[in-house]
């Protein structure tokens, strides 16, 4: 997967038009073979614009806050990417007439091992579902499979999962990188900020780590589209999709198969209700 | 994801810390979030008729089922709560029509992430109690009390250990 010449080609055309004021796109880190997030407003330096297997960062990220106002801004987006930039449009954060998308109709993403990633192995849309313009060919949507960590640990006794968690919870620093990491996190003021309220347990402790992640991922339940930018970001590489991926997984089998930015204008799971939901666990 | 219970010589052991027990005749704390409409006023029906119902439980009002927030969850487990008792109307008597549909997702999706990162799932319990169910929040409160207290003293995550 190398499209580095044509989004080269795209690129220049849209800054001799006029089209765009910047263009997010990636180039190659300076010290390995890995690619680093990379904003150009000047043409002269679109050569050193790349994107290979090693293009791992959801670059919608880039496009908060409030950019897109008064900017028109140009990005490459994979499958997963386009999929929060979608989000982003429906809950009016972007706007649409303001960005051009270059989508890639994604095979998988490289880590740093040179190995497919699960986020890539269990993806279920890799084609970009908002885009411009479309680089390669479709390849349709996936099935969607239960995370094999989350099947694995769901077997285990609840002593050992807690005390896993625990482990997890005491490892975070609470630097909140994967907060800033996510596309999806983009409010100004977040509740998870608050350290010294007494509302709130903003201590950086176990207690204080576990009462912010859990409130994080229940907020981005039923719209995070496991892109996996906050495990990237995580200084103690904390297995943060575990979180994501469990309520992903409770809302696909309960909330008729619900998958978060498919659809135009779909807010995510908990913006809408059946009546046939399940009811089995009320008293 | 059951697990047993274990009651060693007269002690209750904590569910989640098999290293922490409880002495017989331990009482548990439980944090009881009602909605007003409904629930609130099912509860006052259930003291004006003079039924008994275990004393363990703390009221607090909100306005709807869908008020509550889960951190509200995770706050009342990481004081002093050693379970969570949540209650609003039954489906299609929301006093704001819809309000308790949109909390039965969240309440899902909460319950099975808590259950998930190591807390029983009997700790946290959601009912739905109508304002004329007096007698049926009565049971409800003692269910959920015995339920408890054969899970033993919440320990982990708790604010005080730190």
């Amino acid at each position: 997967m190398d499209y580095s010449n044509q989004i080269r080609e795209i690129t220049s055309k849209l800054f001799a038009d006029n089209k765009i004021d910047y263009f997010v796109g990636y180039r190659q880190n300076s010290f390995d073979d890995s690619q680093v997030p990379f904003l150009i407003t000047d043409p002269a330096e679109i050569p050193k614009l790349v994107f290979t297997d090693k293009s791992v960062f959801n670059l919608a990220n880039y496009l908060k806050p409030d950019h897109t106002k008064r900017k028109r801004v140009g990005l490459v987006v994979k499958g997963c990417d386009s999929r929060a930039l979608n989000l982003m449009l429906t809950e009016s954060q972007v706007k649409r007439e303001n960005i051009y998308i270059i989508g890639i109709c994604c095979e998988g993403t490289l880590d740093d091992k040179g190995q497919k990633p699960q986020n890539c192995i269990e993806c279920v849309m890799p084609d970009p579902v908002v885009y411009d313009e479309i680089l390669g060919t479709p390849s349709g949507k996936k099935k969607y499979t239960v995370n094999a960590d989350i099947k694995e640990l769901a077997e285990k006794a609840l002593n050992e999962r807690a005390d896993y968690f625990e482990e997890i919870f005491a490892a975070c620093i609470r630097c909140n990188a994967c907060r800033h990491s996510c596309p999806l996190c983009y409010c100004a003021k977040c509740c998870i900020d608050q350290e010294t309220s007494t509302l709130y347990n903003g201590a950086n402790t176990t207690s204080g780590a576990m009462h912010a992640l859990m409130t994080w991922s229940l907020h981005l339940a039923g719209r995070c589209v496991d892109c996996r930018n906050c495990e990237k970001a995580c200084p103690s590489h904390l297995p943060l999709h575990l979180l994501h991926k469990q309520n992903e997984n409770v809302i696909y089998e309960n909330f008729q198969h619900h998958l978060a930015g498919m659809e135009k204008d779909d807010r995510g799971a908990f913006y809408k209700y059946s009546l046939s939901d399940p009811d089995d666990f009320i008293l | 994801m059951e697990t047993e219970v274990k009651e060693a010589q007269g002690k209750i052991v904590s569910a989640e810390n098999p290293d922490i027990s409880a002495p017989a005749d331990w009482k548990p704390v439980i944090i009881g979030i009602l909605c007003n409409w409904c629930s609130y006023a099912g509860s006052d029906l259930t003291g004006t008729s003079r039924i008994q119902y275990p004393p363990n439980i703390r009221i607090i009002r909100v306005p709807c089922s869908s008020r509550v927030d889960p951190w509200f969850i995770i706050k009342s487990l990481q004081s002093t709560a050693d379970g969570v008792l949540i209650s609003g109307c039954h489906p299609g008597d929301c006093h704001y029509i819809t309000g308790n549909y949109y909390a039965r997702r969240r309440f899902l999706v909460a319950k099975k992430l808590l259950n998930f990162i190591g807390y029983h799932e009997n700790r946290v319990q959601f009912s739905w109690v109508s304002a004329a169910e007096g007698q049926k929040f009565a049971k409800v409160v003692a269910k959920v009390t015995e339920d408890i207290k054969k899970l033993g003293p919440l320990h982990r995550y708790k604010k005080e250990n730190f």
